[in-house]
């Protein structure tokens, strides 16, 4: 078996045989990236309502449905005529701490059976337990970190009570925002980023984050686009008005 | 590829492929689109020229700190709690794979594309060591339930129609099947959603690593890549050393024209980043993550012609517009990589002689070099190629004497019009309505399907001096 030292020592041999190469530098990043994602919540807090024009521009144009409310609690009522169109019975959504929103109330007594992330640190049996009903469900609710106006892309974090397969294994998806997860651009997510991975006190907690463009598709057969391959066949986004 | 196919000489496969009607017509339909989608893709896009040479730089800049980059990479996935392990040939790197398989007590994996495994025929080496690997994109589950190979790196399944498909679910999967792709698409999520949640382990590839935080960064648009790397216990990823990228910043560039060049989408459905096997607090995620860094030929080039090529991104858009790829497709090429940057690879991973015959599959025309999102030198590398498998011996004898002759006829000025004088007599029995055609010979292969001008009764230098008379 090779070793770290001998793989990297065979590397630096062939790095020591290089001559004459250009100058290349990597992308320049905020040097203060505490700093800089501080600057990006200033300007968005002017700039969101453009940004918002632009992310339902472009979240549409990737097959996705746009739907807006003045308050949170509001929002219930969209997952339910969601759910009716659909005639689908069961709900998954993130920890209503991390969703900022209980839909257990609302939407129980309407007839739907809602199951909500485990919060804390799951044991073997709720993680499998939350699984099977993660396989089961038809609507999966999940907030959003960043909404990113350039490309219509939701950008989720996993972690406490955020399971990454809430927008994975229902066949619908239903993201719940506000002013403050809108970004501009890819740029700007590379900043937020980088102060989400290198300073302690937004440190994320979770493995994973996804960029979430549309829904799932495919063109493998003969180029022709066709939606909800393995992830969801439809997504929608909830923009909240108010707080 | 296997073995069988490969003992049948290029220009017999590329003749068979130009005389399949169907490959050709399903040729040209996803080359053309996936030109168009890309022209659009960068139309509306005015900083894309800019981030393409950006995106360039990084991998420069990356390639001159490989090591200290590959070294931060593994120390901050294991901290994260993952393992890495160092593979210096295919072979290591698949054996890894196959020990960590007994080790755990994995008899199904399930697989998103990844064109690292392919390039170390991983499923094969499952198969016989009792584990069973189930590809999971849609093209790859359909070229792998035929028992073929990818013909494209992004669209593997290309070459194969509706038609085709519908009859190949219906044989292998039981039932009888429409021939339309919604239907299609439905039976493969049904078949295997199931599979995602039995595997025991999920294997990926990595479109790029980012050193600083130890994530591995995937890419996909049917979301199997997520699946994958969510719900089995083990996720092992396959990657070629050169895919590491320093920072977060960095990725942003990338991300900006990967897909635009791809897919001509702004980005792909799911890009997801993974940093570690499930953290405390989280309720999903593998219990374990292997990261195999794999060499496999590669460090040769860090030193080597070939350097550039290190740094594909694999979005496939320089097949798309090579007049040698949208005539002959993928399968012909006869290895895991095919098209102009795949000619290239073929010869990284297998040796300049495994390339004597690809290395002019090229016209030189550059379309390759324009699209390259990180402007790879494609034609540049191909003709060093060429000088080095004729320098190195590795070329016909024929073709050397031919060559050799002519280098030193091109060299002397006194030879060159000796032979010119010698071509205007020898031409003479092939000349018809002013066309050289029908050459014998070893020249009868260039005369087969066009005609030259012949060699004119005065030369250039001549008729020079004619004019310059008073």
């Amino acid at each position: 078996m090779t070793t770290r030292a001998e793989f990297l020592g065979s590397i630096r041999r062939e790095m020591d045989k290089t001559r004459g190469l250009f100058e290349a530098r990597s992308a320049s990043r905020p040097a203060d990236a505490g700093g800089a994602f501080e600057a990006v919540r200033r300007q968005m807090a002017e700039r969101w309502p453009q940004a918002l024009e632009c992310f339902r521009e472009e979240f549409e144009r990737v097959a996705g449905v746009f739907h807006r409310v003045a308050r949170l609690d509001e929002v219930p009522g969209v997952i339910l005529r969601i759910a009716e169109e659909r005639q689908a019975k069961t709900v998954l959504s993130w920890h209503p701490e991390a969703l900022g929103l209980d839909l257990r109330g609302s939407l129980g007594p309407e007839g739907l059976s809602v199951t909500v992330a485990p919060d804390g640190d799951p044991d073997a049996a709720t993680r499998q337990r939350h699984r099977d009903e993660a396989a089961r469900a038809e609507i999966g609710v999940t907030g959003v970190d960043w909404a990113l106006a350039e490309t219509g892309t939701l950008v989720l974090v996993s972690g406490r009570g955020r399971p990454r397969s809430t927008s994975l294994l229902p066949a619908t998806h239903v993201a719940v925002f506000d002013r403050e997860r809108l970004l501009e651009s890819l740029e700007q997510v590379g900043i937020m980023l980088e102060a989400l991975h290198t300073d302690p006190a937004r440190s994320m907690s979770g493995a994973v984050i996804n960029f979430i463009t549309g829904p799932s598709r495919t063109a493998d057969i003969e180029l022709t686009l066709t939606r909800g391959v393995h992830g969801p066949k439809e997504v929608h986004a909830i923009f909240v008005e108010g707080r | 590829m296997s073995d069988r196919q490969l003992k049948t000489p290029f220009p017999e496969r590329a003749h068979a492929a130009l005389g399949d009607a169907h490959l050709q017509e399903a040729l040209t339909i996803a080359t053309t689109k996936f030109i168009d989608l890309r022209k659009e893709a960068f139309a509306d896009f005015p900083a894309g020229e800019a981030l393409r040479d950006r995106a360039r730089a990084i991998k420069e800049a990356t390639l001159q700190g490989l090591d200290k980059h590959l070294e931060r990479l593994a120390d901050n996935i294991e901290r994260l709690g993952g393992h890495v392990h160092w593979a210096a040939t295919g072979d290591e790197a698949r054996d890894i794979i196959l020990r960590l398989c007994r080790d755990k007590g994995v008899r199904m994996a399930v697989k998103s594309k990844s064109m690292a495994t392919e390039e170390i025929e991983l499923n094969e080496a499952l198969e016989a060591a009792g584990v069973k690997p189930i590809e999971t994109d849609l093209g790859e589950y359909i070229i792998q339930l035929a028992h073929e190979k990818p013909s494209h790196i992004i669209a593997p399944a290309i070459h194969k129609t509706k038609g085709q498909v519908a009859e190949l679910f219906s044989k292998e999967l039981g039932g009888r099947f429409a021939a339309d792709p919604e239907v299609l698409t439905a039976v493969a999520r049904k078949e295997l959603r199931q599979k995602f949640l039995e595997a025991d382990m999920g294997i990926t590839g990595a479109n790029f690593a980012v050193a600083e935080t130890g994530t591995i960064v995937l890419v996909t648009n049917e979301g199997n890549g997520r699946m994958v790397t969510s719900l089995p216990r083990i996720h092992v990823a396959v990657m070629g050393m050169e895919k590491v990228i320093p920072t977060m910043t960095d990725l942003m560039v990338f991300l900006a024209i990967l897909a635009r060049s791809a897919t001509g989408q702004k980005l792909s459905s799911y890009t997801t980043l993974v940093r570690g096997p499930r953290q405390p607090g989280e309720t999903e995620g593998p219990e374990e993550l292997h990261l195999i860094l794999m060499d496999n030929g590669r460090t040769r080039q860090i030193a080597g012609t070939l350097r550039e090529a290190l740094y594909c991104l694999r979005c496939g858009a320089c097949l798309n517009v090579c007049p040698v790829y949208r005539q002959i497709g993928g399968h012909a090429y006869g290895y895991t990589y095919p098209g102009p940057i795949g000619i290239l690879l073929t010869a990284m991973l297998k040796g300049t002689g495994s390339v004597k015959d690809l290395a002019h599959a090229s016209s030189l025309c550059g379309a390759c070099k324009d699209v390259c999102p990180v402007r790879i030198d494609i034609p540049r590398m191909l003709v060093e190629l060429r000088e080095h498998i004729d320098s190195e011996k590795i070329a016909p004898w024929g073709e050397r004497v031919v060559f050799g002759l002519a280098r030193r006829a091109m060299s002397s000025p006194g030879l060159w019009r000796l032979g010119a004088k010698l071509g205007r007599i020898a031409q003479r029995p092939f000349v018809r309505s002013g066309r050289l055609r029908g050459l014998p010979l070893l020249f009868g292969k260039w005369t087969r399907t066009r005609d030259l001008p012949p060699v004119a009764a005065r030369t250039f230098s001549e008729r020079w001096k004619e004019l310059e008379r008073p």
